[in-house]
C-alpha cells in the first residue's frame, strides 16, 4: 500500500500522524484566499512533482499523486515493472474530477491572454492539455510506467470513486479476469475554480475559533462541514495463488464489497441504501456484523451525513454497534474526494494489523444524535481487530462499503 | 533564437543528444518524434508567436534546417515580414 496525503508523503507517516491526531488542515493558498478568505484546505504534505523524475513534470497534479502512491505500493509489494504475466495485471483508478489543475490553468491563461491587449493569442494553448486533463490520465501514467497490459479502468463516482475501484478490481480478480491489479485513488482540485464551486454548495467547514486546524469536526455538535483535501493512495490487490507463487505475504484479505444507489437526491443521503451497501459487503465477506471490530466512517462532518450514517450503522450492526469502534479520519486528513475511499481503507488495514485505531481527533462535543463509539480525540491502542469495514458515500447517491479481514484469518 | 528554443525543447524535454543537433544534414525524422512530440515541440514556438503553425505532419519529411526555415517564414508572414525577438523563457 502507499499514500501521499495531507498527513504525510508516504503511508506509514500518514498513519502515524492519524494516530497522533494531527490535523493537516490550514489556510487556503493566496490565489484562493484572496477570493474565499475563510476557506480551509488540507494540502498534501509533499509536492508530488518533487517525488517524481523530470519526465513526469508535465502530468496533471492528480496523475502525479497517483504515480507517487503507486510507486510506494508497488515497491512495498515487491512488484517489479513489466511482469511476465502483464496481461493479467490491471490498473483500477478512482478520481472525482480529472485534470482540475490543467483546466484551471487553461482558463487562467485564456483570461490573461484576453487581457493582454493583443500581445498573446487566447486560443493558443498547450497541445497536451487534453491528455493531461482526461480522467483516465492517472491510469495511463501507471500502466505505461509499469508495463501493465491488463484492463485499465477509471471510475468517477465522486467521494466513492476509489472505493468502487477497489471493489471492481476485487471482483475482476475473484471472477478470473485478472490475477492482480494496482488500485489507486487520486484527487487534486485545490484550485480557485473548483473551490469557488465547492464554496457555493455550502458544505465547507468554517474556521474553528480556537484552532483552525481542528475545523473538520465529524459527529460533533459544533460541526460545520468538511475540508477539501488532495493526494493519492494505492494498494496492490493480488490473488492468493499469484501472491503465493512469488512468495509475497499479504497485508490483509479484501473479502467484501457492497454498492447501492439512493436514487433519491443529488446530495442528501439515504439510510436505507447505505444499509444495503454495508449489508452486501458483510454478506459478500461471509461475516456477521459482530465480526467487525473497526469501521472507518464516511464521516464528512455535515449534519445530514453524520446523522444518517449513524442511523445506518445502527441499522446494520444492531446490538453489535455498541461494541464497534468507529472513527472518521477525515477530521485529520480532510476529504480527498476521489482518493478518500482508498486512503481510508489503507488506514483501516493498518489499524487492523497494528491494533491501533486512529481517532476522530476533533470530536470533543459529541452530537447526541451520533451516539456510537466514534473514538473521540485520541487513538486507541492494543485493540484486537480481526476485520474492518470502510464506508464511502458519494454525492449522486452512490454508496460503497468494503470489508477486509486479517490474512491469515 | 528560434533555433535555440527548439533545441532547448529537444534536449531538455525529449533527451535528444545535443551533438546530433549540430549535424547540418540532420533530418527531422531522425529525431524520432511521434505526433504528440511534434505538436508539443511546435507549441514552444506557437506559445511565443501567438498562432498555430499549419499541418505539423509535413515536418518529418524535411531536414531540420528546412523545418526551421519553414517556421521562420510562417512567423514572418504573420508579422509583415518581420521576425520578432522571442524570449527563451516560457510564458505561462
Amino acid at each position: 500500500m502507499g499514500a501521499v496525503s495531507p498527513l504525510g508523503a508516504d503511508l506509514p507517516t500518514s498513519f502515524a500522524q492519524a494516530l497522533a491526531g494531527h490535523c493537516a488542515v490550514g489556510a487556503a493558498t493566496p490565489d484562493i484566499a484572496k477570493w474565499l478568505p475563510n476557506v480551509l484546505l488540507a494540502q498534501a504534505a509533499a509536492d508530488p512533482a518533487s517525488l517524481l523524475g523530470g519526465k513526469h513534470a508535465g502530468l496533471d497534479r492528480a496523475s502525479q499523486f497517483a504515480l507517487v502512491a503507486a510507486n510506494e505500493a508497488l515497491a512495498s509489494a515487491n512488484f517489479a515493472p513489466a511482469p511476465a504475466d502483464s496481461r493479467r495485471v490491471g490498473v483500477y483508478v478512482g478520481i472525482g474530477f480529472g485534470g482540475a489543475h490543467t483546466v484551471d490553468g487553461l482558463y487562467e491563461r485564456f483570461q490573461s491572454a484576453v487581457q493582454s491587449e493583443g500581445k498573446r493569442n487566447p486560443v493558443v494553448v498547450h497541445p497536451l492539455s487534453v491528455p493531461r486533463m482526461m480522467a483516465n490520465a492517472p491510469a495511463a501514467a501507471i500502466s505505461m510506467s509499469y508495463g501493465l497490459h491488463g484492463a485499465s479502468h477509471t471510475y468517477s463516482v465522486a467521494c466513492a470513486s476509489s472505493a468502487v475501484a477497489i471493489g471492481e478490481a476485487f471482483r475482476a480478480i475473484r471472477d478470473g479476469y485478472l490475477d492482480a491489479a494496482v488500485v489507486v485513488g487520486c484527487e487534486a482540485m485545490l484550485t480557485p475554480g473548483s473551490l469557488m464551486a465547492w464554496n457555493a454548495l455550502r458544505v465547507m467547514a468554517k474556521p474553528h475559533a480556537d484552532d483552525p486546524s481542528r475545523s473538520c469536526r465529524p459527529f460533533s455538535q459544533d460541526r460545520s462541514g468538511f475540508v477539501l483535501g488532495e493526494g493519492g493512495a494505492a494498494i496492490v490487490l493480488e490473488s492468493e495463488t499469484r501472491a503465493a507463487a512469488r512468495g509475497q505475504s499479504a497485508l490483509a484479505e479484501l473479502c467484501g464489497y457492497g454498492s447501492s444507489s439512493d436514487a433519491a437526491h443529488l446530495t442528501s443521503p439515504s439510510s436505507a441504501e447505505q444499509i444495503n451497501a454495508m449489508q452486501q459487503a458483510l454478506d459478500d465477506a461471509g461475516l456477521r456484523a459482530e465480526d467487525i471490530q473497526y469501521l472507518n466512517a464516511h464521516g464528512t462532518a455535515t449534519d445530514a451525513g453524520d446523522v444518517t450514517e449513524t442511523e445506518s450503522i445502527r441499522g446494520v450492526f444492531g446490538a453489535a454497534a455498541s461494541q464497534l469502534a468507529i472513527s472518521s479520519t477525515k477530521a485529520m486528513h480532510g476529504h480527498l474526494i476521489g482518493a478518500s475511499g482508498i486512503l481510508e481503507f489503507a488506514l483501516s488495514v493498518m489499524a487492523m494489523n497494528s491494533g491501533s485505531l486512529p481517532p476522530t481527533a476533533t470530536l470533543d462535543q459529541a452530537d447526541p444524535r451520533c451516539d456510537l463509539d466514534f473514538i473521540p480525540q485520541t487513538a486507541r491502542h492494543g485493540c484486537d481487530v480481526r476485520a474492518i469495514m470502510s464506508n464511502s458515500f458519494a454525492f449522486g447517491g452512490s454508496n460503497v462499503s468494503l470489508v477486509a479481514r486479517r490474512y491469515p484469518a | 533564437m528560434l533555433e535555440q528554443i527548439i533545441k532547448n525543447y529537444l534536449v531538455n524535454t525529449k533527451g535528444t543528444d545535443p551533438t546530433l543537433l549540430e549535424d547540418p544534414a540532420l533530418q527531422v525524422s531522425a529525431l524520432n518524434l511521434d505526433s504528440l512530440d511534434m505538436v508539443e515541440m511546435l507549441f514552444e514556438i506557437e506559445d511565443r508567436c501567438g498562432f498555430q503553425l499549419e499541418d505539423p505532419t509535413r515536418y518529418p519529411k524535411m531536414s531540420f534546417r528546412e523545418m526551421l526555415a519553414d517556421i521562420e517564414a510562417a512567423i514572418r508572414q504573420h508579422n509583415n515580414g518581420e521576425l520578432p525577438e522571442f524570449s527563451l523563457e516560457e510564458s505561462k
